[in-house]
């Protein structure tokens, strides 16, 4: 007997979709290797996002199928092998197109936690 | 890109994906070395920030692997899983796969019969269901087949159906001299073929141009099965000559293999030209008509046509369209006493045809099976609730190690799935074992007369198998997997009580439900069975023992009416003269025959028939001494004699109750007239016969006019002698005088009578033997089912035992407790048997014969038979229950 389940269901979904944005977003500045992105994720977010490898590894692998970004093998500054992931073309476009579904759904949120404020008020 | 990195695209390069990981880890262990750990430490901790290593690249692959393929991957598992926890408990998945048997088998048998009869009544023609049948009717109901002219006015004028086509069966004699035998032969037009779709197999089919005009196609079409029979399969059979009631046809092909004619339950060897009928003979029981006018003449019904309707075309619509015709057709051509309208009904349904006959009793059969597949659910049911209560650890530990209950349910459904598979495949192995020993038993019962049913285990039979037992195995299983997935974790890690009450209900209402049904079924199998002896005691009317039938026909040998009248006296002059004969007369129809005889257009001295009535009776053409050699009492007047013969003034005998419904009584019939269509003038009545069943012990009396046969020539008759001696010994020395007065003449049959009659009771026969069946697989299933269940609930109670046990009660109080159980459980199930079968065994209404639907006697057995299997499927484990050591029982946990 399997413990998961065969399709993702939608929390899923939004967890997955979340996580991918963070990943194209770090890859704006350029290509970066796994350990890299997770690193720049957490310090980007004042170590409040940990992505875990157990993520992070499979969400590359999701972004690769769809083909938002290429992998390939290169050096780092420390002369060490690594695996560098770089947008494409096409996951530019699908970050930009997370980017405004994300504010949108984040300026909703805000109006409903904070009613009297005026919209605009997450800066 | 090609193919080969396409391919590596599409899943994850493990490889690849591992040196990424080690990259991963070298590269944290560099960082964390450069904030100063130690390289070792730095190693560990990496490796330890990473997580689970196994799990990450399962989760990686399964990014690129398909949906689907997970999906199937996982049903897999569960039926590998379920084979394996299957085979290790054989008791229950042997008992499961054989209640799905017998349950499918005996439902797969009866969907078979039903599939011959109504789904798929045509072998070797898709789609034969969809036939569409017209016929004329006359004001009061009575059917008519329609003659060929009207045909011909339809088929040219029709836009309902894509085609009509006519097809009529007949016996004719094959061959010349004592080798001819008997055939069915249909009649047929030439479009037959082409509408049905049915091709040659070698040679031609009959085609339109083999129906242009009378006396010119002399051609046949064979059976594959004459061919292989008669002409051993001869390569060069086309192109030979066949001898049919004296005449000769040319062989222009044989049929598909598949195909045995359209008319339902006949085996029809021989295919010709409607256009052959004057040259063969046929009148289609119309004795008004002289052969080489039967298909000119309005008034000879010849066959009901029939076809496929257009696309878009409803039965009602057809109806309308040729409900038209036929009005057009009454004014343009008008004819005095023509039936009254055309109706269009499906194949099933067209009058004389078998479907319709056998339905009644068809449906009784289908309600039969349905009953034991509901009594075998229910076993599996309790089966599958027994099992899971057993199972309540398994499927506790799986719920506590995160499975969701869907996932349990699933598992325990699939396992449902698995032995219903292997329960279809051998219930229709036993079908298919069952039926040939059916068919032979209706063979024999039919014989010299070939008879084929259309009842091969096709894939619709396995399709429909397939479905019943995946059915019957999620509908049933899945109450019971619900309950057994609805585990208390707590309460079954801490201790093994049973949470009784829901459960015990369930189980109980089984048991309850189990018995009432197979009450209901041994109450139709006993209610059968006696129909059946009171049809084999029933007085007939006449005295079948000491009696031969045997069956000629002068035509058969090309006797006219002069030469024939000549043959028949002389066989009447020598077996009478012959010792041991007591008497000795002939008759057109023998009495019990099953099939009812033809009517005929009757009118009766001072009855005026309502406005629009149709007055018919049957009527029989009998010998001088008819009464007396088959010992039917006379009520009035005299019999016939050798006196009444062509020169004397026209008489008749009535039957009783036509005298009575008329005149009042036996003794006013005496002088009184009637007159039936196509058997001459007005008739005296000189004498008044007893009521005899005519055609079937059932049926209810009917008015009946005999003829003198010596007024009213037949070459068709049976010959009736009574004599002392074993039976059969007079058969056949009755049958050696025809043949001393005629090497040549074939005969149709010879037999006693009392054989002779055995047709007629074969419905009942078939029908008892199958009720017989029907109810003893439910009582074994029912007993099967309540013992499982009963000594489940002893097993569960072994604690409750051995406390009682060792408390100082007695084996006896054990057992009565449990007996006292099963008995309640019983006695509420034969309560709701019987008064479901009191509701339900009217239906068997025709079926049933000299016993009421209430038969008091029926329903004691069946009550005394379903107690007593339940006392004894009570008793055996309580027994055992009560002689187990309490000490062991006690111990048990």
């Amino acid at each position: 007997m399997t413990l998961h389940s065969s399709r993702p269901d939608a929390r899923a979904d939004l967890l997955h979709g979340t996580l991918d944005m963070l990943i194209l977003r770090t890859l704006m500045w350029g290509p970066q290797h796994g350990y890299a992105i997770g690193q720049t994720i957490r310090a980007q977010s004042s170590e409040v996002l940990q992505v875990e490898a157990g993520s992070l590894y499979p969400a590359l692998q999701r972004l690769a199928k769809k083909g938002w970004v290429t992998a390939k093998w290169g050096q780092t500054d420390a002369n060490q092998r690594a695996k560098f992931y770089r947008l494409t073309p096409e996951g530019k476009k699908q970050l930009l197109r997370e980017e405004s579904r994300w504010s949108e759904l984040v300026n909703a949120i805000a109006r409903v936690m904070k009613p009297v404020a005026a919209p605009g008020t997450d800066e | 890109m090609g193919i080969r990195s396409w391919l590596k695209r599409r899943r994850l390069d493990q490889d690849d994906f591992e040196d990424e990981i080690r990259a991963h880890l070298a590269i944290a262990a560099e960082d964390k070395v450069a904030d100063g750990a130690d390289r070792r430490d730095a190693q560990l901790a990496s490796l330890k920030d990473f997580g689970n290593v196994t799990l990450t690249t399962e989760a990686a692959r399964r990014v690129w692997t398909p949906w689907w393929v997970e999906a199937v991957h996982d049903q897999f598992s569960d039926v590998r899983y379920a084979v394996r926890s299957l085979a290790k408990n054989p008791i229950f998945s042997l008992t499961v796969v054989g209640v799905l048997m017998l349950g499918i088998g005996l439902n797969a048998a009866v969907f078979t019969m039903l599939k011959g009869i109504a789904l798929s009544p045509i072998a070797g023609v898709a789609g034969a269901a969809r036939l569409a049948v017209v016929f004329a009717e006359t004001s009061n109901g009575r059917p008519l087949s329609v003659s060929y002219p009207d045909y011909q006015y339809l088929r040219d004028h029709d836009h309902a159906f894509t085609g009509l086509f006519g097809s009529t069966v007949g016996r004719v004699n094959l061959g010349k001299g004592r080798s001819a035998r008997q055939a069915w032969c249909e009649l047929v037009t030439g479009n037959y073929f082409q509408i049905l779709g049915v091709r040659a197999g070698r040679g031609r089919t009959l085609l339109p141009s083999d129906e242009i005009a009378p006396g010119r196609h002399p051609v046949v079409v064979l059976s594959d099965g004459l061919w292989r029979r008669d002409f051993a399969a001869d390569p060069d059979i086309v192109g030979k000559t066949l001898e049919i009631n004296n005449d000769f046809l040319t062989v222009v092909g044989v049929a598909d293999p598949s195909f045995h004619g359209t008319t339902v339950v006949y085996d029809v060897e021989l295919f010709v030209p409607i256009m052959t009928a004057p040259q063969l003979g046929f009148r289609f029981g119309s004795q008004e008509t002289t052969p080489s006018a039967i298909l000119s003449d309005r008034r000879a019904g010849v066959f009901e046509p029939e076809g496929y309707l257009r696309p878009g075309v409803t039965l009602a619509n057809a109806a309308a369209q040729v409900d038209a015709l036929s009005a057009t057709l009454a004014r343009d051509r008008p004819l005095a006493d023509a039936a009254e309208r055309l109706r269009v009904v499906p194949f099933w349904r067209a009058p004389f045809g078998a479907p319709l006959i056998l339905l009644p009793t068809l449906s009784v059969l289908v309600a039969m099976g349905l009953l034991v597949l509901l009594i075998a659910c229910a076993n599996i049911a309790g089966l599958v609730l027994v099992r899971g209560l057993s199972r309540r650890g398994e499927i506790a530990v799986r719920l506590a190690l995160g499975a969701t209950r869907t996932r349990v349910v699933r598992l325990l459904i699939v396992e449902n799935l698995v032995l219903a598979l292997p329960g279809a495949v051998l219930g229709v192995l036993l079908a298919q074992r069952g039926i040939p020993l059916l068919v032979g038993y209706a063979e024999q019962l039919a014989a010299p007369q070939r008879i084929f049913f259309n009842l091969g285990v096709d894939s619709l039979v396995i399709g429909f198998a397939v479905l019943v037992a995946c059915g019957s195995a999620l509908v049933f299983g899945f109450v019971p997997a619900l309950q057994s997935s609805r585990v208390d974790l707590v309460s079954v890690i801490n201790t093994d009580a049973t949470p009784r009450a829901a459960r015990g209900g369930l189980r109980s209402g089984l048991v309850v439900a189990q018995v009432a049904v197979s009450l209901l079924l041994l109450v139709g199998a006993g209610l059968a069975t006696r129909s059946v002896e009171a049809a084999r005691t029933a007085n007939p009317g006449f005295d079948p023992g000491q009696l031969t039938a045997i069956s000629i026909d002068v035509k058969q040998n090309g006797y006219d009416e002069a030469r024939g009248r000549m043959f028949y006296r002389k066989l009447l002059d020598t077996v009478r003269a012959d010792a041991g004969i007591e008497s000795v007369t002939l008759a057109e129809f023998a009495p019990m025959g099953f099939l009812d005889t033809p009517v005929r257009r009757a009118e009766i001295e001072g009855y005026v028939p309502r406005r629009g009535e149709d007055l018919a009776l049957l009527a029989n053409a009998v010998g001088p001494d008819y009464f007396r050699t088959l010992r039917i009492p006379l009520l009035a007047g005299r019999g016939f004699e050798d006196r009444d013969d062509d020169a004397a003034a026209p008489v008749a005998v009535v039957n009783g109750t036509l005298a009575e419904r008329f005149w009042g009584s036996a003794a006013n019939a005496i002088g009184k007239r009637v007159r039936l269509a196509g058997a001459g003038d007005w008739r005296t009545v000189i004498g008044v016969a007893a009521d005899v069943k005519y055609s079937r012990i059932n049926e209810p009396p009917r008015p009946y006019v005999y003829l003198p046969v010596l007024q009213w020539y037949r070459s068709n008759l049976i010959l009736h002698a009574r004599g002392g001696g074993p039976v059969d010994l007079l058969v056949e020395q009755v049958r050696a005088r025809v043949a001393a007065l005629d090497p040549d003449l074939p005969i149709m049959r010879a037999s006693s009578m009392a054989n002779a009659m055995r047709g007629a009771t074969m419905l009942y026969d078939l029908m008892a033997t199958m009720l017989f069946v029907f109810g003893a697989a439910g009582m074994a299933l029912a007993a099967l089912g309540t013992y499982g269940l009963v000594s489940y609930t002893v097993k569960q109670s072994t604690h409750e035992i051995g406390i009682r046990m060792a408390l100082g009660a007695s084996d006896w109080s054990v057992v009565r407790a449990f007996l006292a159980r099963g008995v309640r459980l019983g006695a509420a199930g034969t309560v709701l048997g019987v008064v479901g079968a009191l509701a339900l065994t009217r239906l068997l209404g025709s079926l049933l014969f000299g016993v009421s639907a209430t038969d008091p006697l029926s329903f004691a057995r069946a009550v005394a038979l379903v107690l007593g299997g339940v006392i004894v499927a009570t008793l055996v484990p309580a027994w055992r229950a009560a002689r187990t050591n309490p000490l062991s029982a006690l111990r048990h946990q």
